[in-house]
């Protein structure tokens, strides 16, 4: 009995702690611009998405957390086919050969961007990384994480389902 | 005429010597601190991060002492009891720290500090209670300075006020692989709108705190192996005098 209760307690921490990525709920704010280019040259700007739920996550290939939460983003991306929902990484201030490096040896099927001179960083006003931002259809940031996160469960799953409920409704 | 010189010249022994003790004094009062003497005609003071003082730096501060170069090392999360995290480096005394810098100033060595991180706070504050002459003694190299109120997603960073750094002289030393390294141009605005002679530098290929990273690239390994020369070789080129 003793160990039953000890392992529902445990159990209960562990739930805790993988619920609490910390999303911060935003007022439906317009987006800073995004310029940027994909790894075949090829400029990219939100209008590229608009009328999905973008989840836009800023990375770096030296970064110890953005790497570990990018497995759950592929799962995350796979998990989503044929739902309107986008990821976009988008790699600050490292030159393509860095990036290359690491998609060397992690397989990524969604867009791959690139932000060398750190300008986007600048105008999104990223102070650490990862940061995500969850974007709505229309362009406008509606959550923001600092900090890594399981993006193919918990807390995570929940915020991109309900915004993609959300812009089901809307479109209707 | 006479009688004026001579109590001129026994107030100035007594002054020295008073000068002396009270460098003594300062030093014994600080705690958690490790010197690491050298005949050299420099001293360098070592603030560690918020993290604490990790053994790399103390293998560095043992190869300045062995090529001339006196080094005190500060780890003040410990000196303090304070917990590892950065908002304790604001809770450092400035006081006791600018009784550090007096002290150095008083071994009649040309003086530099380096502070890793959020150090940069006390250190800065304690430098803007020196006089002017005090300041532009001391040569400050900053390594990755965190001197944020507030840097939110999305918002313009919020710089703390540090106080009059004018006639500091402050050089940013801001590795390439960092979140920072976009906003160094704006840190360096902030430090000179507080009067501070400000320049930076980026070092390639490493990240903050190279030296004490759980999977460090090779670069980095071989970095901390040699960060005595890095902090030389700034001192050197950086020109602060």
């Amino acid at each position: 009995m003793k160990r039953v209760l000890m392992g529902l307690v445990v159990g209960l921490l562990l739930s805790a702690g993988a619920q609490a990525a910390g999303f911060e709920a935003r007022a439906a704010t317009p987006a800073p611009a995004l310029r940027a280019t994909d790894l075949k040259g090829v400029p990219k700007t939100l209008a590229d998405y608009r009328g999905k739920v973008v989840l836009l996550n800023f990375w770096a290939s030296w970064c110890p957390p953005c790497l570990r939460e990018m497995p759950s983003l592929e799962r995350l991306r796979a998990k989503m086919a044929g739902r309107p929902l986008e990821i976009v990484a988008l790699d600050s201030a490292e030159t393509a050969e860095e990036v290359n490096a690491y998609l060397a040896k992690m397989q990524l099927g969604f867009p791959i961007l690139l932000d060398p001179d750190g300008s986007n960083t600048k105008r999104w006003k990223v102070f650490a990384l990862p940061t995500t931002f969850l974007l709505d259809p229309e362009g406008r940031v509606r959550h923001v994480l600092t900090g890594p996160t399981e993006w193919d469960e918990g807390e995570a799953l929940d915020v991109i389902e309900v915004m993609l409920g959300e812009a089901r409704i809307s479109t209707r | 005429m006479v009688a004026c010189k001579v109590t001129g010249k026994r107030m100035r022994v007594w002054g020295f010597l008073l000068l002396g003790l009270w460098a003594a004094v300062a030093r014994a009062g600080m705690p958690d601190y490790q010197a690491f003497p050298a005949a050299g005609e420099r001293l360098l003071l070592w603030m560690a991060s918020e993290r604490g003082r990790t053994a790399p730096e103390l293998d560095a501060a043992e190869r300045l002492a062995a090529q001339g170069v006196e080094v005190w090392s500060l780890d003040s999360v410990s000196a303090y009891f304070l917990p590892q995290l950065p908002s304790s480096m604001d809770a450092v005394p400035v006081p006791d720290l600018a009784d550090w810098l007096r002290a150095a100033h008083a071994s009649g060595k040309r003086v530099a500090v380096v502070a890793v991180a959020r150090a940069a706070v006390p250190l800065l504050r304690a430098a803007a209670t020196l006089d002017a002459a005090g300041r532009q003694r001391l040569c400050v190299m900053l390594l990755y300075p965190n001197l944020y109120t507030v840097a939110e997603p999305l918002a313009e960073p919020a710089y703390l006020d540090l106080g009059d750094l004018g006639g500091l002289q402050v050089r940013v030393l801001q590795p390439r692989r960092s979140a920072a390294t976009p906003w160094l141009a704006g840190l360096l605005d902030h430090l000179t709108q507080q009067g501070a002679t400000a320049s930076g530098t980026i070092l390639e290929n490493l990240r903050e705190g190279w030296w004490a990273r759980e999977t460090p690239t090779d670069f980095e390994l071989a970095e901390s192996r040699r960060m005595e020369g890095l902090l030389l070789r700034e001192l050197d080129t950086w020109g602060c005098k």
